[in-house]
């Protein structure tokens, strides 16, 4: 009888175990807590030295201004911060203020799961529309970007690597483009050694692909948010990208998904024209310590302005749960201020989303990199309602390089991605 | 045969005697598997039930809310040309990687079962067994680096012998063998030692036998040691499978599918759709298919290895 009692307060002590874990403990969440008066407020972002560093700065002035409030700031790797993200949010146990990518946040703020920001009328005419964008819903804000994510309109070229194939200037056209790029492309039997015109990145594909939609004064938006590929700009923009690696022969399919990023080999010396954004930059200058590289414009894909498709890149969001939602809006006030944000662009080499900074001499002066991109801001466009981010962009590239090695028609392929886009459209509606 | 004497035996016991020993054992047995099938029904079936349940909804876990769509999650894997694609990369990596482990592991347990020496066999046995004890975890991001482009282990070997570098990881061709290559050294460990453990237990008498009669070598151990290991065999090979079946780790860490989804298998497929791309009840119809799966291959296994004779 002493074994049976025994087993039934093993039983009973394994049930209350299991029902205590599979609890919502509030008091083990990442929500914040006030403790010896102290306002505590949780702080997420992914893991990158100079965002890091340049948020630790900001945290640290804000805490030496409010004595009242702590800021647990903690970071993950970019590989797993959407998924943990999602995660606590779905837990309900989200930190109170989070960094957050801008195309990752209407699907936060259409759920309600987003503070907003007050000021929103005002704060609009402050931004671009562009890094706006993913932070707007319904007129209102919900979150405010930090930086203008900025992948077109400028590339990284090597001077010498031009003059040296008789290149004088930059390519003014997009005709000019590809010859010089023909002219660039250095080949070691069937392998290419320097690529012309390096564009097969995970974000590039895609953004070079609808700025060329867009700079033929075509759209890419349907209705009901589904996009719309069966254009003849789309068309006419995907079979000139796909032309630059099946029959221009300028760039190939060996590096992409690889260890590195295309900037990396265009700073190795094995491209000599790299379309990438501006925040490639400072790994040259840091990392590799090159300076013979420029940073110049991209000719526009027609006789148009080269307007171009750009995302809200990085930003933060406070938590509508966040138990002190009112400490945690008022950083990302104080964070936003002119004086911070330039701070914080100048120290992650990112392009300012606020006007005000963009336009601010300072920045230029300690980022003369940065002109191409600040000259052409007024031309971003906003990418629009995507509701999973990563699955557009791998979406797009997956087809165009089965395009590009000729697996699949043209035609075929925009078919199939636009398909497989508005099943997912409508999956997250 | 005296035929009283077995029934009287089991009338021996009387019914008045017998029946609080039973109920009290029965207690005994029932208390005593609670806990365990409790933490089973918690942590294994519960979350099945879930899942199945899941698979007929459309849920995203950010809005809270569940639309009942019946079938349609299973029907949209029809069409669904990267499930098709992860489902036969998986088949791909299983079917190598199983038929390359057996055969490897199996010849090692061999040659360490030859070794005279007691020390230096379970040294060699140590030996191979230490990749196992490693976190999978660990020894991706090692072998990782193992495989870079520029600076590793096997492309340096690769230019001392003048030959091109290869992207291991990133090129379609290579990427699925270059994780095939990684599972296979962290796992043979495992196998080799049951392998050992199948070959100590076949009675020395057999082979003596064999060699009275003259037997070579080989006719010994394809006439003898395969057939008698048959049942280490099942079990390995059935342990093997829904491993591979399973595996998740190596993947997410030195390819994540890539490229050209050719190192998509379903694991990770499915962890994607439900926690990158928020498709809950897609990835749970995904999760079911998975599970029928690995079970009607299992059986298929069971059924064809099974042995009737003992030794």
């Amino acid at each position: 009888m002493r074994i049976i009692k025994l087993c039934s307060v093993f039983a009973i002590i394994c049930t209350i175990f299991a029902i205590t874990g599979c609890a919502n403990d509030s008091k083990a969440d990442s929500s914040p807590s006030s403790s010896q008066g102290k306002v505590k407020l949780v702080f997420w972002s992914h893991q990158e030295d100079a965002f890091m560093n340049a948020y630790k700065k900001v945290i640290s002035d804000y805490e030496a201004l409010h004595p009242d409030v702590s800021i647990d700031y903690q970071t993950f790797p970019y590989d797993v911060y959407n998924q943990k993200l999602k995660a606590s949010f779905s837990a309900k146990s989200p930190p109170d203020i989070a960094e957050m990518f801008g195309t990752w946040v209407p699907e936060y703020s259409k759920n309600g799961l987003l503070a907003e920001i007050p000021g929103s009328e005002q704060l609009q005419t402050e931004y671009y529309e562009a890094p706006l964008g993913g932070y707007t819903l319904n007129g209102k804000l919900y979150g405010l970007p930090l930086e203008f994510n900025i992948e077109n309109g400028g590339m990284l070229i090597h001077p010498e690597m031009l003059k040296e194939h008789g290149i004088a200037n930059p390519p003014a056209t997009w005709d000019e483009l590809v010859a010089d790029a023909k002219l660039l492309t250095v080949r070691d039997g069937k392998r290419i050694k320097v690529k012309g015109f390096d564009f097969v990145s995970g974000d590039n594909i895609t953004f070079t692909f609808l700025s060329m939609i867009l700079q033929q004064n075509g759209k890419y938006w349907g209705e009901d948010d589904h996009v719309n590929f069966q254009t003849p700009e789309a068309q006419k923009a995907m079979s000139a990208l796909t032309d630059l690696v099946a029959n221009d022969k300028v760039a190939d399919l060996t590096t992409f998904g690889g260890e590195l990023d295309t900037s990396d080999y265009f700073f190795q010396g094995r491209s000599a024209m790299t379309y990438r954004g501006p925040w490639t930059v400072a790994a040259g200058l840091n990392t590799y310590k090159v300076k013979d590289f420029e940073y110049v414009p991209v000719p526009s894909f027609t006789t148009n302005p080269p307007s171009f498709s750009a995302e809200s890149g990085w930003g933060i969001v406070a938590s509508e749960k966040s138990k002190q939602q009112k400490a945690a809006v008022d950083f990302i006030t104080y964070m936003s201020s002119n004086d911070n944000l330039l701070a914080w662009n100048q120290s992650t080499f990112t392009v300012p989303a606020k006007k005000a900074v963009a336009e601010n001499p300072e920045f230029l002066k300690s980022n003369p990199y940065m002109k191409t991109s600040l000259d052409i801001l007024q031309l971003g466009k906003w990418i629009g309602p995507i509701a999973d981010r990563d699955f557009f962009f791998k979406t797009i590239n997956d087809h165009f390089q089965l395009m590009a090695t000729g697996q699949e028609a043209v035609e075929k392929g925009l078919q199939n991605i636009e398909k497989t886009i508005n099943e997912s459209q409508d999956q997250h509606k | 045969m005296n035929l009283d004497t077995a029934t009287g035996r089991n009338k021996g016991i009387e019914p008045g005697i017998e029946r609080p020993g039973r109920k009290n054992g029965r207690k005994f047995i029932y208390l005593s598997l609670a806990p365990v099938l409790l933490l089973f029904g918690v942590f294994a079936f519960l979350p099945i039930g879930w899942s199945l349940g899941l698979s007929v909804f459309k849920y995203n876990p950010l809005s809270g809310s569940a639309l009942f769509v019946g079938a349609d999650n299973y029907i949209r894997m029809l069409g669904d040309s990267v499930f098709l694609k992860s489902l036969w990369v998986t088949f791909k990596f299983v079917i190598i990687a199983v038929m390359v482990n057996i055969i490897i592991t199996l010849m090692i347990a061999v040659a360490i079962q030859r070794i005279r020496s007691g020390w230096l066999r379970s040294l060699m046995r140590t030996l191979f067994f230490l990749p196992t004890i490693a976190p999978l975890a660990g020894t991706a991001i090692v072998w990782s680096t193992m495989f870079n482009f520029n600076h590793g282990l096997f492309n340096i070997l690769l230019d001392k012998m003048h030959m091109a570098p290869i992207q291991w990881l990133s090129d379609p061709h290579y990427a699925l063998y270059s994780v095939i290559m990684m599972t296979l050294w962290a796992d043979i460990g495992y196998n080799i030692v049951l392998f050992i453990a199948g070959l100590d237990s076949i009675p020395e008498m057999y082979y003596e036998a064999a060699i009275l009669d003259g037997a070579s070598r080989w006719h010994i151990f394809k006439d003898i040691t395969l057939p008698l290991l048959r049942r280490s065999m099942l079990f390995i090979s059935v342990t093997t499978v829904v491993s591979y079946f399973q595996a998740f780790a190596q993947f997410q860490i030195m390819t994540k599918g890539e490229p050209f989804n050719e190192t998509r298998v379903l694991a990770l497929h499915i962890y994607e759709q439900a926690f990158s791309n928020s498709n809950m009840g897609y990835a749970s119809a995904m999760a079911t298919v998975f599970l029928m799966i690995i079970l009607v291959v299992t059986l298929l296994q069971l059924k064809w290895g099974r042995t009737e004779w003992e030794y």
